[in-house]
């Protein structure tokens, strides 16, 4: 049994007892880990009310070489999720990527840029950048760091370029677009709009800042959130077997 | 290993399901109640007994109370013009032991939690809703947990109330009394400075 020390976002947290908490932690050092914070839900703790849900912070902990809970020994507060007054829409998103962040990863699994990316976004939900385009690009990004990016521009199975015109075949547990030839006899397929597929290409660009600028249209946006959510059902049920 | 007694042993076992007892802290509490006269004990066994047959919560402000509603919404004294929301009746009990409080409350019976799946619907936001849009309530007063969730909660509730004409405030937060500014961290001290007050 290690003392660790890792840069860490609440996920969630569960009483545990009259003073204890149960929380979970991405952390991105070594993923996500679940941990025991004794006395933490006391008005005096070694804690400092870090161990809220989407509080960045520093700990210190214990890492139990056992199915065991870890042990949580310190926690300073680095930022608080606070988003702006009467911004109802960017905490809803916070708590989203914070369910996304504990259903896409395992424990012990570190994967520092997808902490880096989360990091990122909430700051950006609490400063109250509009929440659709940021939740987007999220998404998109975290799945490609996590090796479920789609594909966009070319069939997912035979690698052929796409025309991204008119509507396309596109099928998230076949791993993106797929061309005229390979739709065919699959199931779990739907047509996307070419414009739907051109948004996503431009949310996941990581070279440039170009997605800040983008303008995303009601209906394309109604498409993208129902594309998005599509996926992330089809390949959630896969992760957790 | 042989058991003490079998109604010992049962005993014991209730004791150690019981919020922050084990089964040593139990087995303490077994004996001692062992050692009651059948009086005393028995009026602990009472005590359990009416609370479970004469609790309920009012149907006003879902306060713990034995009637139809509780002792606050049956005081006279209070001023009906402020209701105070909080999370639980423990919370309740908490504020009114400041002793500084005078109006009525109102008990949510949780906060909103998407992660644990509990949502505005599985709360009592309807009946406040119902109670502000009918009475004479001026002001809500939101003492929710200064948590990412309270916090949420409050704002949900603020939103809903938005087209009532009452006036929503916030317990106010920041540096404990009797404390040391050097030793407050940073979110306190801005909590602190952005809820400043005159004199």
């Amino acid at each position: 049994m290690s003392s660790e020390k890792a840069s860490a976002l609440v996920l969630r947290t569960i009483d545990f007892s009259e003073t204890s908490l149960v929380v979970w932690l991405f952390t991105r050092e070594f993923g996500k880990i679940s941990a025991l914070a004794k006395g933490a839900r006391r008005l005096k703790n070694p804690f400092e009310s870090a161990l809220d849900v989407l509080t960045l912070c520093r700990i210190v902990f214990l890492h139990k070489s056992s199915e065991a809970l870890d042990l949580v020994t310190e926690a300073k507060l680095l930022r608080r999720f606070r988003p702006t007054r009467q911004n109802l829409a960017g905490l809803y998103a916070g708590y989203y990527v914070a369910e996304l962040l504990g259903d896409l990863t395992d424990e012990n699994d570190p994967h520092p840029e997808l902490f880096d990316l989360a990091d990122e976004t909430l700051a950006a939900l609490a400063a109250g950048e509009v929440v659709p385009r940021r939740l987007a690009r999220f998404e998109l990004i975290a799945l490609r760091f996590l090796g479920h990016a789609p594909a966009l521009d070319q069939c997912a199975e035979c690698g052929m370029k796409i025309d991204l015109t008119g509507r396309i075949a596109f099928g998230g547990i076949h791993g993106g677009a797929l061309c005229r030839g390979c739709r065919q006899g699959k199931s779990s397929v739907v047509s996307v709009s070419a414009g739907v597929l051109r948004t996503m290409a431009q949310l996941a660009d990581l070279e440039t800042q170009a997605w800040r600028r983008i303008e995303i249209d009601a209906q394309i946006l109604g498409e993208l959130r129902k594309q998005e959510a599509k996926n992330n059902r089809e390949i959630l049920p896969q992760r957790l077997g | 290993m042989s058991e003490v007694t079998r109604s010992v042993t049962e005993l014991i076992n209730e004791f150690a399901k019981m919020p922050g007892v084990g089964k040593k802290s139990a087995e303490r509490l077994a004996y001692y109640v062992l050692r009651l006269n059948r009086t005393e004990a028995l009026v602990l066994a009472d005590a359990i007994r009416n609370v479970k047959e004469n609790v309920r919560y009012c149907r006003n402000c879902y306060n713990l109370a034995e009637q139809e509603e509780c002792e606050i919404c049956r005081d006279p004294n209070r001023n009906r013009e402020v209701i105070c929301v909080v999370e639980q009746p423990r919370d309740l009990m908490a504020l009114e032991q400041a002793g500084t409080y005078h109006g009525l409350y109102h008990v949510l019976l949780g906060r909103i939690a998407p992660l644990e799946g509990m949502g505005p619907e599985q709360l009592t936001i309807d009946t406040l809703v119902n109670r502000v849009r009918s009475g004479t309530v001026r002001e809500i007063v939101m003492a929710t947990n200064p948590t990412v969730e309270g916090d949420g909660t409050s704002l949900y509730i603020s939103n809903v109330l938005s087209d009532c004409a009452v006036r929503v405030t916030r317990l106010a937060r920041g540096i404990t009394t009797g404390s040391m500014l050097e030793f407050a961290n940073k979110e306190v001290l801005a909590d602190a400075l952005s809820g400043r007050q005159a004199f």
